[in-house]
């Protein structure tokens, strides 16, 4: 009995004792502030960065029935801070709570800090705080990063965590947009022989852009008007080495998603050149790929040669000549023409890399490495370099699965 | 040497008191003589033993035999005996009977037992609803069995409801539970031994088992240990319970008590034994191991789909009621960014007005949860869990409404409280409800990792634990042979052995031709 | 309370080892193996699997001339009473050494990972008040245990590589040879410690019903257990390729990463319950063969009330470094590499011992008879 009064004291003891002290990790979640977007700008300051927080309120949107919150939805702080993570801090001068990176969804930095070679210093901090999560994203704003999220003001998606959420996810889908998360963005520079596309955005419209085909727009550059929110996510931002060195469009970018096999595109439509007489110009096809792409490598000799061979299945979705496609002959042409069309493309971004970036948009260096047996041999081949002499090839496989719902010529 | 001290002022702080008891040394004397042959001094001896006339429901009948014109006297206890038979067939017939026979059996049309002659032991006869007729010049007393006590008929089982499946349940006549077993089981080997166990109110014991299946070394433990329990009186089984287990202060059980029949005939079967008492609506199955805690015999009478799928819903309900509150302490309060954005905004919305921390708002829920479930027993009326249950969400919704609850916390307490219904076992409930709140301490303690810290350790606890030597999650682990009936069950006709752990005599059920 | 020994079955034993030495695969050997030969670093679990294999097969042929007894009173009884002394006392300070600081690594992995400001002293006493409780129940309970927790946490590595694949690049393991072919096969002898478990393991052969059974279930798991860290290395390649190398801890930061689609993103707290449970049982059974090494040692009988006092100082041993730099880097790969080169050696010195002294010969003349 008197061993069961003792433990029961100890038990007692323990459970007033754990129960009431604030263990040192604990915290109430309703106590912290949690970031959904980071903004890195310069700062006048010398040896310091502008931190801008987007932080979330939890209020709005979450109560269901009477007494919804008249709060805003959102609270965005600027300031000046030596890096990331003491930012945390100084933010709780002007926060009520703690600060959180747990629920951080998307880093913000200007195009002109992304140029700067000091930007990869002040990155790499991301690795070290255990709260950042490195599947949130990379995205490069045309204007300061602080300006960008004053003005991006979505009308319908007022939550900033679900508005990201969607704009990114569905822009990846797409192609328009690469997937940029932290993740890669190590993993690539570390890796040290390709290039690295964070997705670009802007929250200002240009004022008189230029009418361009289809998606070859830089962010932007997409002509909207209507009521709506400026903010765009398009085309891609590309990185060498933790510095930022060149732009590339929707479309560029798109295409090199589709070259590229790490990323998850979904299907995605395109306007394709409209091989048939007509007045309208392209039709629309649904471009979906069938399996991983098959790369073949020639690394002897001066100038390497690099086979990639695309396999695509595709659905025609409009056809503007009311062409007839139960005949054998019209399938052939419109097959050609798509094969041609990518092809040219596809080339095209490729050489625009090689002359103009430097390097290869995406992981292309992987498909390389099996051609060599040791690490040191692949050093000696200098695949950023050897890259910029290389003549590719790339061929589309197609298969086209659909020609759309109406095989004949309606009417006359 | 430490223990030693340590045992020395243990007694020393915990002695017995002494108590100014009364002797009944002049009782015990007499009740260990035989009767005699005078009608008197027997007379005398039986009504001064049951204090008649001050015991009411003790009858002595006087009466003449009148074929062999002897005086004589029946005793009974006239709410424990059929009265109109001793009257029809003993007492009609002593008087009535007019052709000379020297012999009492011969008279009488009821079958005697048997004849005694120890005082003690017809005193026992007669406190158990037998009729004793002693006769002037006798010097042995007859004694007939008339008991008929009044009870409860076989009704529903209560407590372990199933669907498809015997729907009866044991009562409180020992001859009932014995008789409902044996319709199940028509082997000449059942068999079923009594064995008094207590002094004074002098409760049997019945030891059920199948003489060719089970090991008889655990037989003899188990004798043993019903032979060394030293106590005045254990009415119920359920405080014999308490007696058998190896550790009585544990939170897990170790004995399987049930009220089903079928259960118990299906454990008998296998090799188990089974206790049964009277005034006892169940009985006890050992060995148990958690596996037969687990289990529901429901899950056998269901097809096997079926049958494994509520196991796999029970298995799922002991996980949700022992972790669900400690697991939204846990990430709440240290691993926040394991909640999907949408809901932790959700989350931290409705927890901005509340006055406590989750601790307390989880605990202050699961005690008023358990609160109601007590109550809602204790309301006398079948309708009182449900009052019980809708009391719950009422006060759920007004707590919601007053700031008092976060709405989540209700959804993660009426989960647990529901799930830890689901668990048939009376005992194992309890255990996983009360280990329940040791889990949320350790959660609010150190999160995640206090509630593995503290998982860990019950599990090296439970593994540890015995039921008359077989170990607690035989026959999983240390592994035996058995029917593979732990998790997932098999179609019937693959279980063909009995569980190792019993080394039972005969091993396998059905042999493969 | 009477609570004899037991037997230990072959499914606890078996998995008990497994979680004891696989559980090396989510710590932050992927990432020293990495350092040694880049993206061939998978090979070296298997290479020295095949390495460590002789001395292993030496020792448990020894071992197997005398029925029912550990390994020190193999060596006892072979080096004689001083000599024999003094190697045991060896083994067990350099085991000491090798738990304290990996208990230490253990729960500066809890630390950095899930619980940023609780003080390491508080997780660390934790986990071996944890690990004393289990030890003590006796090794038969550490292995029901064992093998209750063993499929799902199994099945929870698998998880993690199949989401990992996700975003892996399975070209990443080229080139093939890495730094090339002979430094992996000496990195491979560098790395004998990875096994040095199932050296200690066999002093566990008088628990079992037949040394049948020991040999058995040493062999399934050995090769199990290479296997697993291998494919660990591999997976953890593909997903970071050049990142491992500067990641401590691959498997907590794999599991980090990967989700479950964007509604539930982040998943690791299951994955970590399940993690330091295993990492419970790891010591647990560390403890409780280094207590019952000391008893070797010492002749003390009932060696099981050591554990409390042993994990104590254990405990004090791990706190002593200060830094979990420290640990890492300097201490571990010395008390591993020291191991591993030990253990080997009397593995081959007592088969050598056994052999000159002629005790195969008596075996067999004695099985003859």
């Amino acid at each position: 009995m008197q061993k069961t009064k003792i433990i029961s004291r100890i038990l007692l003891l323990f459970v007033i004792v754990f129960s009431l002290t604030g263990c040192w990790d604990r915290e109430e979640l309703e106590d912290r502030s949690y970031v959904i977007g980071l903004g890195l700008d310069h700062s006048k300051h010398k040896g310091k960065i502008k931190v801008t927080m987007l932080l979330a309120n939890p209020e709005v949107g979450s109560m269901q029935g009477g007494g919804g919150s008249t709060e805003k939805p959102r609270e965005i702080i600027s300031f000046d801070a030596n890096d990331l993570i003491v930012a945390k801090v100084t933010a709780n001068a002007i926060i009520s709570r703690l600060i959180s990176y747990d629920l951080l969804k998307i880093i913000v930095v200007s195009e002109e800090f992304a140029r700067d070679p000091k930007f990869w210093n002040i990155i790499s901090d991301v690795s070290y705080d255990k709260e950042i999560r490195m599947n949130a994203y990379l995205a490069v704003s045309k204007e300061k990063a602080s300006e960008y999220f004053l003005k991006n003001n979505p009308k319908m998606e007022t939550r900033p965590h679900k508005y990201f959420q969607y704009m990114i996810d569905h822009g990846i889908e797409n192609g328009l947009i690469p997937d940029s998360t932290l993740f890669r963005l190590f993993r690539t520079t570390e890796r040290g022989t390709d290039l690295f596309l964070a997705m670009n955005t802007t929250a200002v419209m240009e004022k008189h852009p230029k009418f361009k085909g289809e998606d070859e727009y830089y962010a932007g550059q997409v002509n909207a008007s209507g009521e709506l929110d400026d903010t765009q996510f398009i085309g891609s931002a590309v990185f060498w080495n933790g510095v930022m060195i060149g732009k590339l469009t929707g479309q560029e970018t798109s295409i090199i998603n589709t070259l590229d096999d790490t990323t998850n595109i979904s299907d995605f439509l395109v306007n394709i050149p409209n091989p048939f007489p007509g007045i309208r110009k392209s039709f629309a096809v649904r471009v979906l790929k069938r399996e991983k792409n098959k790369v073949k490598m020639n690394l002897k000799g001066p100038r390497p040669k690099i086979f990639i061979t695309l396999p695509l299945n595709f659905d025609i979705m409009s056809n503007p000549s009311m062409v007839d496609f139960s005949k054998k002959k019209n399938r052939e042409i419109l097959k050609k023409e798509i094969a041609r069309h990518l092809k040219k493309e596809n080339e095209e971004v490729l050489k625009k890399a090689q002359k103009e970036l430097k390097g290869a948009p995406y992981p292309l260096s992987f498909y390389a490495r099996k051609y060599f047996g040791t690490i040191q041999e692949f050093e000696k081949f200098n695949w950023a370099k050897s890259y910029l002499k290389a003549d590719i090839y790339v061929k589309a496989d197609i298969e086209i699965v659909d020609y759309g719902k109406k095989a004949k010529k309606v009417g006359k | 040497m430490r223990r030693k001290i340590l045992k020395s002022l243990n007694k020393t702080f915990n002695s017995e008191p002494q108590f100014s008891e009364q002797s009944n040394a002049n009782d015990i004397e007499l009740k260990k003589q035989d009767i005699s042959r005078h009608y008197a001094q027997n007379i005398e001896t039986f009504k001064s033993i049951f204090s008649i006339p001050k015991n009411i429901d003790v009858k002595v009948r006087e009466f003449t035999i009148r074929s062999l014109n002897l005086r004589a006297f029946i005793i009974y206890i006239g709410t424990m005996v059929d009265t109109d038979q001793v009257q029809r067939s003993i007492v009609k017939p002593l008087i009535e009977n007019e052709q000379p026979s020297r012999k009492i059996q011969d008279i009488v049309s009821f079958p005697v037992g048997k004849t005694i002659i120890n005082i003690g032991e017809i005193t026992e006869n007669i406190t158990r609803g037998i009729t004793a007729l002693f006769v002037d010049g006798d010097h042995q007393c007859y004694v007939f069995e008339t008991t008929k006590i009044e009870g409860r008929g076989i009704e529903k089982s209560d407590n372990e409801v199933i669907v498809k499946g015997a729907k009866e349940a044991f009562n409180e006549k020992l001859a009932d539970n014995i008789a409902l077993i044996r319709k199940k089981i028509k082997n000449e080997n059942l068999i079923v031994e009594a064995h008094v166990i207590t002094k004074r109110s002098r409760n049997d014991v019945l030891i059920v088992y199948e003489k060719d299946l089970v090991n008889d070394e655990l037989l003899q433990k188990i004798k043993n240990r019903l032979a060394s329990i030293d106590t005045d009186s254990i009415l119920d089984l359920s405080i014999l319970e308490q007696y058998l287990e190896e550790r009585p202060r544990s939170l897990f059980p170790t004995l399987l008590n049930t009220e089903r029949p079928d259960r118990a005939a299906s454990f008998l079967e296998e090799g188990h034994i089974v206790l049964l008492m009277s005034n006892s609506p169940n009985c006890i199955v050992l060995p148990a191991t958690f596996w037969a805690l687990f289990h529901s015999p429901e899950d056998h009478y269901l097809r096997t789909p079926y049958g494994n799928f509520i196991r796999f819903l029970r298995f799922l309900a002991l996980f949700i009621s022992l972790f669900a509150s400690s697991f939204y302490i846990a990430i709440t309060n240290y691993h926040v960014g394991m909640i999907p954005p949408d809901l932790l905004m959700a989350m931290a919305g409705t927890r901005e007005r509340v006055p406590f921390p989750s601790i307390i708002e989880i605990l202050m829920m699961e005690i008023a949860f358990e609160l109601i479930r007590e109550a809602g027993l204790r309301v006398p009326s079948p309708i009182g869990p449900t009052i019980g249950i809708v009391g719950a969400l009422i006060l759920g919704q007004a707590a919601v409404q007053a700031n008092i609850i976060s709405p989540i916390v209700i959804i993660v307490i009426a989960l647990s409280g529901l799930s830890s219904f689901i668990i048939s076992d009376t005992s194992m409930n309890f255990a996983i409800r009360i280990s329940r709140f040791l889990i949320i301490f350790a959660a609010g303690f150190l999160g995640i990792y206090g509630v593995a810290a503290l998982s860990i350790v019950g599990l090296f606890y439970l593994v540890s634990l015995k039921s008359f030597g077989t170990p607690y999650f035989a026959p999983m682990t240390p592994h035996f042979f058995s029917g593979k009936d732990l998790l997932i069950r098999h179609v019937p006709m693959k279980a063909s052995f009995r569980p190792g752990y019993l080394k039972t005599k005969d091993m396998v059920k059905q042999r493969k031709d | 309370m009477n609570q004899q020994p037991g037997k230990l079955g072959i499914r606890e034993y078996v998995s008990m080892v497994i979680l004891m030495v696989g559980l090396k695969a989510t710590e932050d050997t992927p990432a020293a193996l990495y350092n040694m030969v880049q993206n061939a670093a998978w090979m070296i679990p298997i290479l020295s699997a095949g390495i460590f294999f002789i001395p292993l097969f030496l020792l448990i042929k020894t071992m197997s001339l005398y029925q029912e007894k550990n390994l020190f009173f193999v060596i006892q009884k072979l080096f004689g009473k001083y000599i024999g002394f003094f190697v045991c006392l060896l083994i067990f300070i350099i085991s000491s050494f090798g738990l304290s600081f990996d208990s230490r690594t253990y729960t500066n992995i809890i630390r950095v990972y899930y619980f940023k400001t609780t003080p390491v002293l508080l997780l660390y006493a934790l986990l071996m008040t944890v690990c004393a409780y289990g030890a003590k129940k006796g090794i038969k309970h550490i292995g029901s245990v064992a093998y209750l927790l063993i499929f799902s946490i199994i099945l929870s590595l698998f998880v993690v590589f199949g989401l990992s694949t996700q975003d892996s690049n399975i070209q990443a393991v080229f080139p093939f040879w890495g730094t090339g072919r002979l430094e992996i096969l000496k990195s491979s002898a560098q790395r004998l410690s990875l096994f040095v478990e199932f050296f200690m393991l066999t002093m566990l052969v008088p628990f079992f019903t037949s040394s049948k059974d020991f040999r058995k279930g040493t062999w399934i798991a050995y090769i199990y257990v290479s296997i697993q860290i291998s494919a660990a290395t591999l997976f953890f390649i593909c997903l970071l390729d050049h990142s491992l190398g500067e990641m401590g801890y691959p498997f907590h930061t794999a599991i980090r990463y990967i989700s479950l689609g964007s509604y539930i993103p982040n998943i690791e707290i299951v994955f970590f319950i399940l993690w330091v449970m295993a990492s419970f049982i790891r010591f647990t059974v560390f403890l409780y063969i280094n207590a019952l090494m000391f008893g070797e040692t010492f002749h003390i009988k009932d060696f099981e009330f050591l554990i409390p006092s042993l994990a104590t100082i254990y405990l004090l041993i791990g706190s002593i470094p200060e830094t979990p730099l420290q640990v890492g880097i300097e201490l571990k790969p010395f008390i591993a590499t020291t191991a591993g080169l030990l253990f080997t050696a009397v593995s081959i010195i007592v088969w050598l011992t056994a052999l000159l002294k002629g005790e195969f010969k008596h075996a067999k003349n004695k099985n003859n008879i």
